[in-house]
């Protein structure tokens, strides 16, 4: 699809987004949706520079802390409306985009990454000692409770995020397929044959530093009016490194659906998992699910559909099977007897869990292996959808997986053996 | 004759305490195919990287196409018709065939500015380069699905697609079978008969002796020899530091 179909697709995709959420006729909608779409902005900005040119920020979290910031800065000084102030933002943040390019540019590799830490480390320090904009204590922004035509002013943030959205994604789609697009990827696959081919390789990374930081800020600048009150630790809060440097991995990172996709998937499951169970839980569910995916799927999920094969590679060993069964049975262990919702999270990691064991089994010809996981997620709802006990339907769940584990270790008799005797 | 193509004169480089090149003069006229031998360690490749700007000089210039390209960058210097192969083939693993040689013609034929090639133009070109080669039927393939010839071939291939003057191969054929460098060598020809300058730097002696018009040699960073390939492996010189005293 050429550019300009693409806009209008994204636009009338992005409309019915914003007619649906309206339907529901209920504020919290927004306000999570709001966190969603901030996410895909931000795993998008990330992957422009870790995805596409292989440089891996680990310092997101200053660049949306900084497009906040200068909100917070123009709040107090001279207000201006937010797509103002999302333009600063993002000039802002690109700006000191650029500067840390200019500084890293020798850096590569996990030197880079130490480097955009450093840059989140010092930025905070500055915004901290910085009282003009609240230091260390922190600054309140109130926003107006009511905007003109839409009504409610959470449905004007969640609409300028979700235009927001709409721009970066398109940005990002149009830089893959373009010769921009081409350049990026000679410097993630070599940036010496790159710079023989003609790859002027330094101002490259240049302008992904700078659009990369650019739209983070853009999306951190309706933060301040989004959360109301802004301190240092919660604006340099370790989520969003961690988010978008993990939505884009567990989607995949060399195309702009894949930071969409990990946006949605872990948003949402965070969105959920905070009604559900509490805030504190959504950076472990990250942590587990990135750590399955660059096990299973180092190329994310559209990799996984790409190439088939490479997880079966992966559970050929036992003690990968053993140990990528251990850690994605515990948090549906815990979850157990915490109500429908916590059970909704566990579902992904029964998911996962039968795609391990359905893996293992057609490495060792036990395709009924796939089974054990799902008796496992009957068990796991039972308690709601029958008056079976939680104790005893964990107990045989639990059971029912240990048993799986040993099939899936028991080691496969060969045919010139089985003849043999 | 006016002024050579490829001009370096005193060139020198240390790694540290180690000098690796000292005071290379080394000319190379247009059309010309020059072969650069040397034992292991003689500077050849430092030199190459030299000369195309993946590493820089500390004294002396080199002069390409009668300008002093010191200090411009790798990529300028692409650009301005200087290309190389790698000593070991460094393809963009994550492109198919055809976009590794889709990269040069986007970042500098374009770049040159004179008449911008459309994307029917560029496709096009890519078909033909890797006709050249030999590669056509591989353009949808990936890197890791070619054999180590074609991935020398697509090397070859990726250089030609920059239009350059002068095409600098690094052992474009180590590790390759006789029929294979066979191969190559008539490539090489092929390629210069359409009007490039090729230097060549091999350690396959039947390879080199076949394919250059003029013999250079390195050892321990010096020049020794330079001259037509027969009387050159005759010299005493050349003979003592390849078979020894």
């Amino acid at each position: 699809m050429r550019a300009w179909p693409f806009l209008v697709a994204a636009t009338i995709v992005a409309a019915l987004v914003f007619y649906c959420a309206r339907a529901f006729d209920n504020d919290y909608v927004f306000f999570a949706g709001y966190v969603v779409l901030q996410f895909i902005v931000l795993a998008t900005a990330w992957n422009i520079l870790g995805g596409y040119t292989g440089y891996v920020n680990f310092g997101s979290a200053a660049f949306f802390a900084l497009g906040a910031y200068s909100s917070v800065f123009f709040h107090k000084a001279y207000p201006l409306p937010i797509p103002a102030l999302m333009v600063i933002g993002g000039v802002v943040s690109g700006i000191v985009g650029l500067g840390t390019g200019y500084l890293t540019l020798r850096l590569r590799g996990a030197f880079f990454a130490i480097a955009t830490l450093a840059l989140a480390v010092v930025l905070q320090t500055l915004i901290i000692n910085w009282t003009y904009v609240g230091g260390a204590r922190g600054a309140y922004v109130i926003r107006p409770n009511e905007i003109a035509i839409l009504g409610s002013y959470i449905q004007y943030l969640f609409l300028l995020m979700l235009v927001l959205a709409v721009i970066v994604i398109c940005t990002a789609r149009l830089i893959e397929r373009s010769r921009l697009g081409y350049g990026f990827a000679t410097i993630r696959d070599d940036e010496l044959a790159a710079e023989a081919c003609g790859v002027p390789t330094l101002r490259l990374k240049l302008i992904a530093t700078t659009l990369s930081g650019a739209f983070m800020g853009m999306a951190g600048a309706p933060f301040p009016y989004y959360i109301g009150y802004i301190e240092p630790s919660s604006a340099f809060g370790l989520a969003y490194a961690v988010n978008s440097i993990a939505m884009p991995m567990i989607g995949g990172t060399t195309t702009w659906i894949g930071p969409l996709i990990g946006a949605i998937l872990l948003g949402l499951l965070q969105q959920f998992a905070t009604v559900t169970i509490s805030s504190a839980v959504n950076l472990l569910i990250v942590g587990m699910l990135l750590v399955d995916f660059v096990i299973i799927a180092p190329n994310g999920i559209v990799g996984l559909i790409k190439e088939r094969r490479t997880a079966s590679n992966v559970v050929v060993e036992p003690t990968v099977f053993v140990l990528l069964f251990a850690l994605n049975f515990s948090p549906v262990y815990f979850l157990a007897g915490q109500g429908t919702g916590a059970q909704s999270i566990g579902l992904v990691f029964w998911l996962i869990l039968a795609y391990v064991a359905y893996m293992r089994g057609r490495v060792l010809g036990r395709w009924w292996l796939i089974a054990f996981p799902l008796a496992g997620v009957l068990f796991a709802f039972a308690p709601v959808i029958a008056a079976i006990p939680v104790t005893a339907a964990t107990f045989v769940s639990a059971l029912l997986q240990i048993i799986c584990v040993v099939c899936g270790l028991l080691p496969v008799r060969r045919p010139a053996e089985a003849s043999a005797r | 004759m006016s002024e050579p193509l490829l001009d370096v004169s005193g060139l020198g480089k240390r790694f540290g305490g180690f000098v690796a090149l000292d005071g290379i003069d080394f000319a190379v006229g247009e059309g010309e195919r020059v072969g650069l031998i040397g034992p292991n360690g003689s500077g050849k490749s430092t030199l190459v990287n030299c000369i195309c700007g993946t590493l820089h000089n500390e004294t002396g210039t080199v002069r390409f196409d009668g300008g002093n390209v010191d200090g411009l960058l790798a990529h300028q210097r692409t650009r301005l018709g200087l290309a190389r192969t790698f000593q070991l083939p460094r393809p963009f693993p994550s492109m198919t065939v055809a976009d590794n040689v889709r990269v040069p013609l986007l970042y500098t034929v374009n770049a040159r500015g004179h008449g911008f090639l459309t994307a029917a133009d560029i496709a096009t070109r890519c078909t033909d380069l890797l006709d050249i080669v030999g590669l056509a039927h591989k353009m949808d393939k990936w890197p890791r699905d070619l054999t180590q010839v074609e991935m020398r071939k697509l090397e070859l291939a990726r250089a030609m697609a920059a239009e350059p003057k002068l095409l600098i191969a690094d052992e474009a054929m180590a590790g390759l079978s006789q029929v294979e460098v066979a191969d190559i060598v008539s490539l090489l020809i092929r390629l210069n008969e359409r009007g490039i300058t090729i230097v060549l730097i091999e350690h396959i002696m039947r390879a080199v002796m076949s394919f250059s018009q003029r013999l250079v040699v390195l050892v321990s960073g010096k020049k020794i020899a330079d001259g037509p390939p027969d009387e050159v492996i005759r010299d005493p010189e050349v003979e003592r530091a390849y078979l020894g005293q």
